[in-house]
């Protein structure tokens, strides 16, 4: 539009500070992962001034999925499994909201892998945040999907007997897929950076943040946490960089761009150095809202009459 | 020959004829027009479809060509399908001609229908999958008198209609939430918790079996007591009436129609136009300030300490140009016998209106006002375009009928534009000059300069480069286009010359103006006799000893040469005159850079000579020195490395920007150790804990960023044992 009217609608801006966002007190163990989810989620709200009411946080059941309870915006704490079909009736219903999402290994890749796999290929505009410990930490430690191979547990007392399941090849091989990342949470910044990025891209954005559990596996991501090479970094301008100060530490650095899916398949399957970046990102795949729009106006009127359209196709008259 | 070459150049000076040559001219035409003498057999680009959608103006050669190209097989078994539709194209193509009118479906089967030979099943089956291929239909126009105006009228509804589409669209998407807004609110008050409402809210089927009080009471008890407010509530709905009520765009096709008519946006003349202009500013300034409350409204944007203000201070000063494109344009096609004074028109076009003006031209060779017989060359027509572009931000298209297709583009881009747009065209005088269609005249004025087709985008770019276009001239470059002609010369052996089309052979075209040629007999050509191109070019010295002369044929297909008399010659100089200012123009041959460029060739030329001068004697002497080593500059130093500020070792720090907010260290202390605005932590207060506390935060922290540094207090409980721990940190 023109000056006058950009001028008007710019005349409205919103600050907020991080205590807005911040719900209850997180009941999180010591050293949960989850913390560091949460205060990057808080960081990014701020940083790209979301309204509170115009966030929805969705979430199934699990550790992960108390996140919604700890932001002060909209939220809904659903089923086990759930989340995501749930995630997307809210956003056809309105589409204006921001809409992201909080499962687990187990809620997403065990019980709600079928709502996974076509959540991917409908890509409708949602952030999806996998916080991926490998266990099932608030039943107290049971083996997962994502639990390596030979992990001890309650279920497994001899140690897991299946390899695990890669969630970031799986993604990438559903049709439609149009962005995939993968954060670690003891790297702050490069967690800020990726779910930025996520909450940006146009279309269905799949993060897997690899959490620690100190309290059931406190071991399970220690080689990876202490040794700096052991982390790969993907670093590209159309993807994420470093800072100067990270750069120092972390010298395990790849350049990969993040339009080769062939590649992006690849270090998708790397599972140790850990590849941390975005691995996929494609724009220009369409949003399942945006290819059903109705053409026309749904008014009520256009409602009323379609309906009795309809319901007159099974009228009984009497005879 | 003598008396022959003084007979011509008598009449050629003075223009009175002696001798038999009186021009029987009457029947001739340019000899380049000679192949073109049966249009309907030739596959040119009328006539054209006019269609709905991007592409809204095809031509009918186009579309056959694309159909065939679908659905016939290649090579010899499409040949027969090819030749039936070819056959049908050339039917619809004297139909046009001689003056019918309707859709290229129904033209298609009235075609098909004459050209339909008895007994040959396979023409109806081809022409039927041919007809299938076609698409879109759409009313079908040759080139003659009326289709300037038909074509920019259909363009014009095309860009219309697409804009009140989208202006419904918006209009009614923040109508619906507008209205939601309202109903929301509604339906929390007091009022719709009644029984009377809930009870009509439910379907037939289950209305016994709910207590309607009981739940009314429930509702009312804990929803929310304030709804909007008063003020609020009148805004909306008064710019909810404003939006419905709206009548510059026409409800949609199949829609209820709206409580009044939408406005009309053709008028006949410019003042009509500028007149409803002003009579219906205050509703759109009405509508437009609706429309900007409305989306503030709708994101819950509005402030009223900041926005009343600025709202009641909005009028139709605050409007821009930009702002105009949403809502429609209007439209005057004018002919020019009822053409205003220029003064009114100019005054129109630069008042910033979208006014969208048509001028069809019909005669550019009208007689001067002087009246002694000189040729006027139709000067307000022709100069009316160039004044346009003088005005600024309006858009001017010129083109003869004949080029229109070629140009739609361009045209749709006029159409488009935000500004005002003049499009001037001719089309061939209104009675037609009985021997040539008036497809053949306008693109003889075009060829011929007398019309060149030009536009001037302002939308295109910020300088002249890329606003103004010559290029759909033929042979911009050259004063008049040529074309190798062939003939048969007296002993039957074909010649090629080139051949010139110019202002003279345009005039030619014209009865009216027959007098200013004379036959020359066969005997009389010879090396006296020039082509107007070359006496235009270089006159020649003694005007007595040469004449100039164009080509002609007559009806049997004979060649002649017509002597030019001085007037028309006069009028020729004038047409290339003006001719030369557009091409200067457009940068062809613009004399200020040639000069520019003659200067700086000059100027290198010299400074190249004294180079070579200087190195010649250089090369002569030969006590020079040996030349000396260019010493590099010394090596910039290479940018500093960001030094980091020096730490003090026995400090106690954290790497704040690694930290995961896990909790750890603030649980231990929550006033040593806090979080900073991202959430991140920091050593807020040193003396706040025991060095015990540093050390054990530093074990417990799960990423082993903080350094506890060195005690404070070198007394403390157990110091050397927590200094043995806290090495591992340092």
């Amino acid at each position: 539009m023109s000056t006058a009217s950009t001028c008007l609608h710019h005349l409205f801006e919103e600050h907020h500070v991080l205590e807005d966002y911040q719900g209850g007190v997180p009941r999180w163990c010591k050293g949960c992962g989850d913390n560091a989810i949460l205060a990057a989620m808080q960081r990014l709200c701020r940083d790209e001034a979301l309204r509170p009411e115009k966030t929805v946080f969705v979430s199934g059941i699990g550790c992960s999925s108390r996140l919604p309870h700890y932001m002060r915006t909209y939220g809904f704490h659903g089923i086990h499994g759930r989340a995501l079909p749930i995630a997307q009736g809210v956003k056809m219903a309105r589409p204006d909201l921001n809409v992201f999402v909080n499962t687990g290994d187990g809620d997403c890749c065990s019980i709600g892998a079928a709502h996974w796999i076509h959540a991917i290929r409908y890509n409708m505009n949602l952030t999806l945040m996998l916080h991926d410990n490998h266990i099932y930490g608030l039943t107290k430690k049971q083996a997962s999907p994502t639990s390596p191979l030979g992990t001890k547990s309650n279920t497994t007392p001899r140690g897991s007997y299946l390899d695990a399941l890669n969630p970031l090849s799986v993604t990438l091989g559903v049709q439609n897929v149009s962005f995939v990342a993968q954060a670690v949470d003891w790297i702050p910044e490069t967690l800020f950076q990726i779910i930025t990025a996520a909450y940006r891209h146009k279309g269905f954005s799949f993060v897997r943040i690899l959490q620690r559990c100190p309290e059931f596996v406190g071991s399970m991501f220690e080689p990876w946490v202490h040794d700096p090479q052991k982390m790969m970094m993907l670093m590209h301008d159309d993807g994420i960089r470093l800072s100067p100060a990270l750069q120092k530490i972390y010298k395990n650095v790849e350049e990969h761009d993040p339009s080769n899916i062939d590649r992006a398949r690849e270090v998708a399957s790397i599972d140790d150095p850990i590849p941390v970046g975005i691995i996929y990102r494609n724009p220009q795949v369409p949003c399942y809202e945006e290819l059903r729009g109705a053409g026309a106006l749904r008014t009520a009127d256009s409602i009323r009459t379609s309906l009795d359209a309809e319901f007159d196709k099974f009228t009984i008259w009497p005879q | 020959m003598d008396t022959q070459l003084r007979d011509q150049v008598v009449f050629h000076l003075t223009g009175r004829r002696t001798g038999a040559e009186s021009a029987a001219a009457a029947g001739l035409r340019p000899a380049l027009l000679a192949a073109y003498r049966h249009l309907e057999s030739l596959r040119y680009d009328f006539p054209v479809v006019l269609a709905e959608g991007e592409d809204c103006v095809q031509s009918l050669t186009a579309m056959v060509d694309a159909a065939l190209r679908a659905v016939a097989p290649q090579g010899t078994a499409g040949e027969g399908m090819r030749r039936r539709a070819l056959r049908i194209e050339r039917e619809i193509r004297k139909l046009v001609a001689g003056g019918a009118r309707g859709t290229l479906f129904k033209l298609w089967d009235a075609a098909a229908q004459a050209a339909a030979e008895a007994g040959e099943e396979a023409f109806a089956k081809d022409v039927a999958r041919v007809r299938s291929a076609l698409k879109p239909d759409g009313e079908v126009a040759g080139c003659d008198a009326d289709l300037p105006r038909r074509l920019i009228r259909h363009a014009w509804s095309v860009e219309q209609r697409v804009k009140a589409r989208q202006a419904r669209d918006r209009i009614g998407k923040l109508v619906i939430r507008l209205e939601n807004i309202l109903r929301a609110d509604h339906m929390r008050s007091a009022q719709a918790l009644q029984k009377p409402e809930l009870q009509s809210s439910f379907g037939g089927a289950h209305q016994t079996l709910f207590d309607f009080d009981a739940m009314s009471r429930l509702l009312s008890r804990g929803g929310p007591v304030s709804g909007l407010e008063e003020r609020r509530r009148r805004r909306i709905e008064q710019v909810v009436a404003t939006l419905k009520s709206q009548r510059f765009f026409p409800a949609a096709p199949g829609a209820a129609a709206a409580a009044a008519p939408a406005y009309d946006f053709e008028f006949p003349d410019p003042e009509a136009a500028l007149k409803a202009f002003r009579d219906r500013l205050p509703q759109l300034v009405e509508l437009w300030v609706a429309m900007q409350l409305a989306e503030i409204e709708v994101e819950g944007n509005f402030v009223e300490d900041v926005h009343e203000p600025l709202f009641a201070g909005l009028d139709e000063q605050a409007i821009t140009p930009q702002d105009l494109e949403f809502f429609p344009d209007y439209l005057v096609c004018l002919a020019s016998a009822e053409a205003p004074e220029r003064a009114a028109l100019t005054a129109a076009l630069s008042s910033g209106v979208p006014l969208k003006v048509m001028v069809q031209v019909d005669d550019l060779l009208e007689e001067a006002v002087l009246g002694h017989g000189s040729l006027a060359l139709g000067l307000r027509s022709v100069q009316l375009a160039s004044t346009a572009m003088t005005l600024g931000d309006v858009f001017v298209l010129q083109s003869s009928a004949s080029n229109l297709y070629q140009l739609r583009g361009r045209l749709q881009r006029g159409i488009g534009h935000h500004g005002p747009a003049l499009f001037s065209i001719y089309a061939g005088p209104a009675g037609g000059a009985p021997k040539l269609p008036a497809y053949l005249l306008a693109a003889a004025a075009m060829q011929s300069r007398a019309f060149p087709a030009f536009s001037y985008d302002p939308g295109a770019g910020p300088d002249l480069a890329s606003r103004f276009s010559l290029e759909n001239n033929p042979q911009p470059e050259r004063d008049w286009p040529e074309e190798s002609f062939s003939y048969a010369d007296q002993v039957l052996q074909s010649v090629t010359e080139t051949v010139a089309f110019t202002f003279a052979d345009f005039v030619a075209c014209d009865p009216r103006y027959v007098h200013h040629f004379a036959l020359a007999p066969r005997a009389a050509w010879g090396e006296t006799m020039l082509p107007v191109r070359d006496w235009l070019a270089s006159p020649p010295q003694d005007p007595a000893s040469r004449v100039p002369y164009v080509l002609a044929v007559d009806e049997a297909d004979l060649l002649c040469r017509l002597v030019v008399d001085d007037r028309l010659i006069r009028a020729a100089q004038r047409c290339r005159e003006s001719w030369h200012r557009l091409q200067e123009f457009a940068g062809i041959h613009d004399s200020r850079v040639e000069r520019i460029l003659t200067r700086e060739r000059q100027a290198w030329e010299e400074q190249h000579r004294q180079e070579l001068a200087a190195a010649t004697a250089l090369i002569a002497a030969p006590a020079a020195e040996p030349p000396k080593a260019e010493s590099r500059p010394a090596a910039a130093a290479a940018p500093a490395v960001e030094a980091e500020p020096a730490r003090n070792p026995d400090e106690p720090y954290i790497e704040t920007a690694r930290c995961s907010s896990c909790n750890e260290c603030t649980q231990i202390n929550a006033k040593m150790f806090a979080y900073n605005e991202n959430k991140q932590a920091y050593i807020a207060d040193r003396k706040a804990g025991t060095y015990r506390q540093l050390v054990e935060a530093a074990e417990s922290c799960q990423l082993s960023i903080i350094h506890p540094g060195k005690p404070l207090n070198p007394a403390e409980d157990g110091v050397a044992e927590l200094l043995e721990r806290a090495k591992l940190f340092l």
